[in-house]
This record gives C-alpha cells, structure tokens and sequence, in this order.
C-alpha cells in the first residue's frame, strides 16, 4: 500500500540516526480525517480478512481429514460388540491387484515397534519402499492424521481409537481377498468384539501391562506383594521408578492399584480417587513419565516401572556386555485380572498405497515373519503357531520372563483399555494433565 | 564493481524519463514489499490463528479445535479455563509456571555469572590469542543444542564418565541418578545450552568501550575494583540487559532440554505444559491459552530488547 | 599479607582468576561434545564404555551405521536440503527487506521493522505452535513437512540478514548512492552497482549465519515435519536420544558438526577475502558480529 505523499508522518525522520543516537520521536498527531479513512479502511479490510480466514478453513473441507462431525459414535466393549458399516464412500478396494513398483509405503507406528528384517524382506519381494515414521502417544497420532496434513498408508493404534476413526472415515475396510493369512490368528481375531467380521483391522501383537524391575538392584520379591502395584509409590525407590507416558494405560493401572476394577470408569467417585493416587505418586516416587523402558531398565536408569509385556520381552536385547537377561522381573496377576490388550494395523483412507498396505498386512500375518518380528520387537502376535507354554521353550522368551507371555485365556479374565465418551475422556485427560504439570 | 565506474548510457536515458527522487519513493517500498507480506502472512496470521483457536469450540466428538474467526463469537470459556487453574485450591498450572519462573531465572543468573567474566576477559586481556579464544567461544554456537545435551545424557549415565569420574574411576561406587527428575540438572543443563548465546552479546558490548575511559579511570586514582564497579559495569549494562534477555527469552518456551534430562512431572515447565496439551485432543486450545500467555509476559522483556536494539542504532 | 595486597593493587598483574574462569568454561563447554565424538568411534554398542576404534557406526555396521540405516542419512540429507532452501529464500528476501525497510521513512516501514524484529525476539515454541496452527486449520499451499518447515524456518530467520545488512548500511552511509544517482545512475542501478557490492560482506555474512543456524534448528522443524522423511538430524536426535541411542547418533551428530564447521569456516575464508583491504579487518569477529 502506497503512502499518500500528504501524510505527515511520512516527512517524520526515522528513530536511527547516523551516529547511533535515537531521535527522540514525539508522536504525530493524527487528524480526523485520516483517522475517518483508516478506520473505514479497517472496517472494510477487517471482515473480509476474516471471510477469507473462514474460507481457508480447513474445517470446511471435505475429505479425509473428515469435515463433517458425525452425530456421535458407538462404543465397542466385550459385552457391547459391534460391527462397523461399510459407508457408500469408503469402499474397500477391487480385489486382484498388484502393488505398483517403486511406490512408497508409509509406516506410522511407535519407535522400535517393527523388526527392520521383516520390512526389508517386504521391500523386497514387492520392490516397494517402506518408510517409518513414529509418534509418541497414540493421542498426537491421531491428531496428525486427523489434520489430513501427513499421509500415512498403515497406522498401528489399539482399539480404543476404532470408532473415532471409523466415524470420520480415516480408516479403509479391508478387501479380505488379499489378506489370507488371517487365518493363522487365534479364532477370536475373526469376529472380534471391538471390530465384528474384522472389517477394518487386522490384530498386531497381544500384550499384558504390569511391571518390570531389577531383580539384582531391588531385593524385595515384587511379584510376591499383596499388592506389587504398591511398590511403585514405595519412596525407596524414589529417583528410580517409572510409569508408561499413556494417559488411560497409566491410570488405569492406578485405578487397579486401588481397587477399581472398570478401568474405565465414568464415576466422579472414582476419578478423584485416581486423581489422588496419581499426585500421591509424583510426591512419593517422582516418577519418569516415559515410554523408554524397554532401554532404560536394562541399562540401570531405571529399577523399577510400570511396563508392557512386550518391552521386558525386549529388554534383554539392550542389556550392556556382560549382564544376564535373569536380572530382569516382570510381574502381572496370575489369574490374568490385569490389563490385557492388543495392538492393530489399520489402513489409513488418506494413504496414497492401499494395494501395497493390504499385501504388507498380509505380510505381517504370515507365521514366519511374525515370529521373525517377534524376536525383534517382544511383542507377541496371537498366532496359532505360537503356542504361549512353549515361548519360553523356544528361547523367545527367557524362563525368568515367563510371566511376560500372553496367555489367550487372559484375555477373558483381563481388563480393556476401551474409548471413552468425549465428557469422560476430557474428566481422564485434564487429571493426566494435572500429573504432568506435576503441580 | 568499483564504485567510480560510469553510469551507462541508457541509465542516462532513464534519468530523463522521470525525476529520481519520484522513482526511488517507488523503489523503497517495492523492495520492503516482499518481506513485510511474508510477515504478515507467516508471522501476524498464525497468532491470530492462535487467538481462534483459544477462543473457539471443540469439536464434541473428537474434541479437537475448531477455530473462530471471527471475534464476535469468541467464547472465552478455554481461556477461563486455564486461568482457573493457575491459582488458587484447584491451581495445578500454578507450581510449574513458578518453576517455569525460577528455572528460568537461576539459569540466566548463572549464565550471566559465567559468561560475564569470560566476555570481559576475552576483551580486555586475551591480546594475541583473541582470535582463537574467540573461535572456541563460538565454537558451542555453531554445535547443535541437541548433540550439546546429547553428550550430556551420555556423561550423566548411572553407569556414565561423570559418575566414573566421581567414584574416583572405581575406587567407589558411585551411582547418582542424574536423569531422573532433579531441577538442578535441569537448570543446569538450560545454562549449558543458552550460555554461548549470552557470551556473544556481552562480548560485543564489552569490546566497543574504549580503553582509555578505564586509563583515565586509573589515572584519576581508582583501583582495579574501583574502576570497574564505577566505569566497566555501568558502561556494560546494556549489554548485560541485551544479553540476559537473548538468553530467557527462547528458555521460556524451552521443553527439549526437561524431556532429554529429566522426563519427570515433577520438572515440567511451561514449555513443557504447551508441548504436551498441542496435540491432545480437547487441549490444544489450552495450549494455545499458554502460548498468549508466555507471549504477554514476554512481551515486556521484548519491547526492552527493540527499544534498546534501536537506541544502539540497529539489533546487532 | 602485604605481598597479598600488593598483588592486588598492582594494576598490571595478571588476571589469573579471569584467566582460570575462562580455560575452566571453555573446557566445561567444549569437553562433553569431544567426548561425544570420540564415542561415535566406539567399535561397541556402549556410549559409556570405551571398547576400541572403530568406523562401524559410521559405515561398518551393515544395519546401524549411517551410511546404512536409511533414516539416519535421509535425516542428513533433510537438513541439508532445510538448510539450502531457507537460505535461498531468507537472503534475498531479508536484503531486499532491509533495504526497503531502511530507507523508506515512515510508519508502515517502521511498523514493518517492528513486526521483524519480535520475529527475532519471540520464543521460538510459540512461532513453531502458531505455524502449526496455521498450518493444520487453514488451507494452504503449505503442507507439514518440507514445504511447511522452509516457510517457518524462514520467518524465524529473517532477521538475521536484516539486522546485520542494516548494521552495514549505518556505517555505509547514503553518499555513494546519492553520487552514483548525481552522475545518472538509476536508483536500482544504485543499490544493483553500488550498494550491493558494498553490502557482500554483510550479505555474506548472514548467508553463512542463516545455514548454520538452520541445520541446527529443532523447534520448528519438529512441530512442522511430516512423515519421517521430513524429520532432520536435530529431530532424529531428539527421538533417539529419548528411546535407545546407538553411538550411531554420536556419529550423525559428527557428521552435522563437521557439516556446519566446514560452513564455517568456508564462509570465514570468503569472508575475509570479500573484505580484503578495508582497514580495521578482525576477521573472525566482525564475522560472528556479523560484519
């Protein structure tokens, strides 16, 4: 915008003078009538400005960053199982096709959650380039696919993020023709709860969530507690302890600890209760709030901590020279009233290569590469090869360990992380956040 | 080009076509165009974009934000909600923010008690090794911070050199959980990082008096302290005021160097409540309330800066 | 006691505490990252234990190693590319900036210089979190990942060479230009043959500040990458450091140290020889003071 050659200010000399020193500026009076014309300036600039921030809007665009807010979601649980609707505008894809050489495919998991041999083996057999990206928290995962800013062809959540991304659109049902090898899962995986006739996923690994610590730093039997929970509040073990960086797998451990056994509860009660538990707990072990203790422990940062199955499994993979894999514990109850859950892989509506997903999903289920993955990563895949009384015997898992594996029965007896109602979910967030403000 | 060069002919030709006053009133402002757009577009645009999104809704299924543009509709309710809980009974934000307040003012303390001395020694005494002090002042600057805090991590193992080095080398057997939650790493680790950026300015600053101020200074009688306390220090304290601010200000929003050495709630700052509530769903307005509000408080500090970047004729 | 005093009051002693201060912070600031850089050299898995010589985590190691592991020279490449890219466009788009913004008196200028300069000031967190706002609610041409990540990089960088081409124009003066108009010159024949050579040094001076400080950058370019492709050795860092760091990261943070060294110090010889003959040269300050 040209300045009027009559405006006043413009004869004003800048503040900089040649030698450094300020010119001391008095302020230019404005007179009526250029104040009359900015202000009709601002009047008319103002408004479209914003008509033009709310046509940029990306809130009004549809498409897989999912425009329209549907009218509200089911909640799937083993006593609500539900079957998700195929919608007219998300169609699994046309069966009988081959995933294009040289394409891209794009990976969105956690870090070290994927054995790197069996990706090479699929780039490949299929001449196809994988690419990994991670996240943190599955919370911010799904933010980022949500802002449809990042494409992603598979994503690796748990359940408890199914209906949202049904909803919206941001997964693709699966064209069963191209994944045969989901007939090497446990029967249960076919129909199950959380995904009827699994049309939209298939299940990564199965997993408990207890905790881990050092038997050669810690001399107290952990596992042999009343309530081995307990120990994570002992200040003895200030400095040293850890809990994993999941808001609902974190609280819903300190819900058990006290005795609440529906992990996701909806009860004021019952959040205050946690809510207390959790600030009693940064009073009386500081804990780190991490997802890194599959390194951690093994390396003596870590005693003791809060951890999943599969990453005491993994530990022994990062123990220094010279340290034995039976300095690692593992507790979880015995009859499996805990928290037991499963990972998924779903394909991601946004993603650019659907074709090569479903063959990389189908590649993640056959026996041997899972197992492959497995010796990699900790996880455990509900395969029927596997047998869980002879992990231990096959050398995936060290005897001290034993009690890092998966039984299936447990998956009856066992807890689920399930997703929560906005209101409840927003109760659950705001007391994670007061956590970890660690006010 | 030297600067004796004469203009070619149809440079000349160009004279006659306009008077050049009327042509460079044209060019100034055709020429500051392009940056002032980028500005306002990458710079103006994205804060009010925070504004819409603190004083928007939420999506109620999946609780991300849905921006507001225009401010008729604003509705304060998230903003209200973070101050809410800043102070009183149910004031959880309240502690980290204080402890946002005093990490970052102990470690600017601390910065300015190192880098000072090191700044004035440089300038008034290195005499021919100037030029390589210098160069190994400004070496940390050219590091990256992450490889800085990196070595850091590695030292601070339990089974790491600082520990070794404590124990004597395995005389004794030491083993401090540097990495689990203590502020005086944190703090520690923040004067680590932003020092170097404290030394350059304090440098400058300190290198532009003349020597022969302090020479009168002697010769009038004062001593070394003297001359320093009455001449040096208040000559320097622009610089001083310049350099402590360079220094807190990107420490306000730092979370990096709390999550790589520490990782616990109970260090959070206010970085790290912004880092945290971005991307979860129902709280990136919340994040955005905290980005205003590390924004105004800073503010002060940055108008200071301008104004004192302009005095000295331009930020240098 | 008296030998104490006289110490004291000798005004030509020596500074030995100064002195001591001085060698003790540079050791303190510099030993760490010497370290770091030997352990990229440790032939074992250890970044505590030193187990013998060796090049594996820079190529021996047939999975880990940079040249080998496909994320770790993508992150190197990236921010290469980052480091380019905004410099390309910061430079002139900041010269251009600076000169408008300095010789065209008035408030829309000086508002404009205002906005520049608490793009300098402001913590970077809350640029980064405003451009990821910016990015994820409007529809822009702006996509996370490289295109988002120049376009952040470049409005935090902007006024490095506004600020340091300003400085240069204080000292210059306007004489030049107002004799090479006097004798005919066009006023952007002026600034094209006149000022602009004048300015190199500071121009180039900037160019260098800008790409080193881009590779390193952190803040912005993780709020604003993508998918792993877009992520650059400070984010891979970062990540790595806080899951399970291999020396493998010492020695990518190495390559990035010899990366930005030799940006330096290419810039301080072309620096100096971009100056030669002015009289007060002092090299490497004026350098770092930005000319």
């Amino acid at each position: 915008m040209p300045h009027s050659p009559d405006d006043p200010s413009d004869r004003q000399p800048e503040s900089v003078g040649s030698e450094g020193e300020p010119a001391r500026r008095r302020p230019v009076p404005i007179d009526r009538r250029s104040f009359m014309r900015r202000a009709a300036l601002g009047a008319i600039a103002g408004p479209a400005l914003l008509d033009f921030l709310a046509a940029c809007s990306s809130n009004n665009v549809a498409g897989p960053s999912g425009g329209s807010t549907p009218a509200g979601f089911q909640i799937a649980s083993p006593d609500n199982p539900v079957t998700w609707p195929i919608y007219k505008d998300n169609k699994p894809i046309k069966s009988g096709l081959k995933p294009q050489a040289g394409s891209t495919l794009r990976l969105y998991n956690y870090d070290d959650y994927i054995g790197p041999k069996v990706v090479k083996e699929f780039e490949k057999k299929y001449d196809v380039k994988v690419t990994v990206s991670t996240f943190n928290d599955t919370d911010e995962a799904l933010t980022k696919i949500r802002s449809g800013k990042v494409l992603y062809d598979i994503y690796f959540p748990s359940y408890d993020q199914i209906a949202k991304m049904v909803t919206a659109k941001l997964i693709r049902p699966l064209n069963h023709s191209y994944i045969p090898h989901q007939s090497n899962l446990w029967a249960e995986f076919s129909n199950p709860w959380y995904d009827g006739e699994w049309r939209y996923t298939v299940p990564y690994t199965v997993y408990t969530t207890g905790v881990g610590w050092r038997s050669d730093k810690i001399p107290a039997d952990i596992g042999g507690m009343a309530n081995p929970y307990d120990s994570l509040w002992d200040p003895t073990h200030k400095g040293r302890v850890a809990v994993i960086d999941d808001w609902h797998t974190a609280m819903a451990m300190v819900a058990l600890r006290a005795g609440i056994t529906d992990i996701n509860t909806q009860k004021a009660k019952d959040l205050t209760v946690i809510k207390n538990q959790m600030l009693d707990l940064n009073a009386k072990t500081n804990p780190k709030v991490t997802i890194t203790m599959y390194n951690d422990l093994p390396a003596g940062q870590l005693w003791l901590a809060q951890m999943w199955s599969g990453d005491i499994v993994n530990a022994q993979y990062y123990l220094p020279k010279g340290t034995k894999p039976d300095v690692l514990a593992y507790w979880f109850p015995e009859d499996g009233k805990g928290e037991v859950d499963n990972d998924l892989m779903v394909i991601l509506s946004g993603g650019q290569n659907p074709v090569a997903a479903h063959y990389f999903l189908n590649h993640m289920l056959d026996t041997k590469n899972a197992l492959d993955n497995f010796g990699y990563i900790g996880y455990q895949p509900p395969q029927n090869a596997l047998d869980p009384a002879k992990v231990v015997a096959d050398g995936y898992v060290p005897k001290n360990l034993e009690s890092a594996v998966v039984r299936r029965e447990w998956f009856t007896a066992g807890y689920r992380l399930l997703e929560l109602p906005p209101a409840a979910d927003a109760a659950w967030h705001a007391i994670w956040q007061q956590f970890k403000a660690g006010g | 080009m030297s600067l004796d060069a004469p203009p070619e002919p149809d440079e000349r030709q160009d004279i006659a076509a306009a008077p050049p006053a009327a042509r460079t009133r044209v060019l100034w402002p055709v020429l500051a165009f392009p940056g002032t757009l980028w500005l306002v577009l990458l710079f103006l645009v994205p804060l009010y974009v925070v504004l819409a999104i603190v004083f928007g809704q939420i999506d109620p299924i999946f609780r991300s934000p849905v921006p507001v543009w225009n401010p008729v509709h604003w509705n304060t309710v998230q903003f209200q909600d973070v101050f809410s809980h800043i102070i009183g009974s149910d004031g959880f934000f309240g502690p980290a923010l204080l402890r946002t307040a005093v990490y970052v003012l102990s470690a600017s303390a601390l910065c300015l008690v190192i880098a000072y001395p090191v700044a004035y020694y440089t300038a008034r005494y290195a005499g021919r090794r100037r030029g390589l002090l210098l160069t190994l002042l400004i070496a940390p600057f050219w590091i990256s911070y992450m490889m800085r805090m990196l070595a850091w991590v590695n030292l601070l193992q339990n089974d790491g050199l600082v520990n070794r080095a404590l124990g004597l080398g395995g005389l004794f057997n030491v083993q401090v959980d540097w990495l689990n939650g203590r502020g005086l790493v944190v703090v520690l680790g923040l004067v680590y990082g932003y020092v170097p950026y404290m030394i350059l300015p304090l440098y400058a600053g300190l290198d532009r008096f003349q020597p022969h101020v302090l020479e009168a200074a002697r010769d009038l009688g004062a001593g070394r302290f003297d001359t320093f306390r009455r001449v040096t220090l208040p000559l320097s304290i622009p610089a001083i005021v310049a350099a402590v601010l360079l220094t807190c200000l990107p420490m306000l929003g730092d979370y990096f160097t709390n999550d790589l050495l520490s990782a616990s709630p109970s260090t959070s700052m206010v970085g790290n409540l912004i880092n945290n509530s971005v991307l979860t769903p129902g709280q990136t307005g919340q994040a955005g309330a905290f980005v205003l509000l590390v924004l105004v408080v800073s503010l002060v500090p940055m108008i200071i800066y301008v104004r004192s970047a302009r005095s000295e004729g331009v930020a240098s | 006691m008296s030998a104490l005093t006289g110490w004291w009051s000798d005004p030509f002693r020596k500074p030995r505490v100064l002195q001591t201060l001085t060698v003790g912070y540079l050791l303190w600031s510099l030993l760490p990252v010497v370290i770091a850089v030997v352990f990229s050299f440790n032939a074992g898995r250890s970044r505590t234990v030193w187990q013998g010589f060796s090049f594996r985590w820079y190529w021996g190691d047939p999975e880990r190693s940079v040249w080998h592991n496909d994320s770790l020279h993508t992150a190197l490449t990236h921010t290469l590319v980052l480091g380019v890219l905004t410099t390309a466009v910061t430079i002139p788009l900041g010269v251009a900036f600076a000169l408008g913004v300095d010789r065209w008196h008035g408030r829309l200028p000086s508002g404009a210089n205002l906005l520049m300069l608490l793009s300098f000031v402001i913590p970077e967190t809350l640029l980064a979190v405003a451009l990821l706002f910016l990015v994820t609610q409007l529809t822009t041409p702006l996509q996370l990942g490289t295109s988002a990540q120049v376009a952040g990089l470049v409005t935090f960088q902007l006024s490095y060479p506004v600020v340091i081409v300003r400085a240069r124009l204080v000292t210059i003066g306007k004489q030049y230009e107002e004799a090479a108009v006097d004798l005919g010159a066009s006023p952007l024949g002026a600034v094209r043959r006149v000022l602009l050579p004048l300015l190199a040094p500071a121009i180039f001076a900037s160019t260098v500040l800008v790409f080193a400080d881009v590779i390193d950058d952190f803040v912005i370019v993780r709020y604003l990458s993508g998918d792993s492709s877009s992520e650059p050795t400070s984010v891979k860092i970062y990540n790595t450091a806080r899951a399970a760091p291999s020396p493998a990261l010492n020695a990518l943070a190495s390559l990035m140290l010899l990366a930005s060294f030799l940006a330096v110090a290419l810039g301080l010889l072309a620096y100096r020889w971009l100056r030669r003959g002015e009289r007060g040269e002092r090299g490497i300050e004026s350098f770092a003071a930005g000319g």
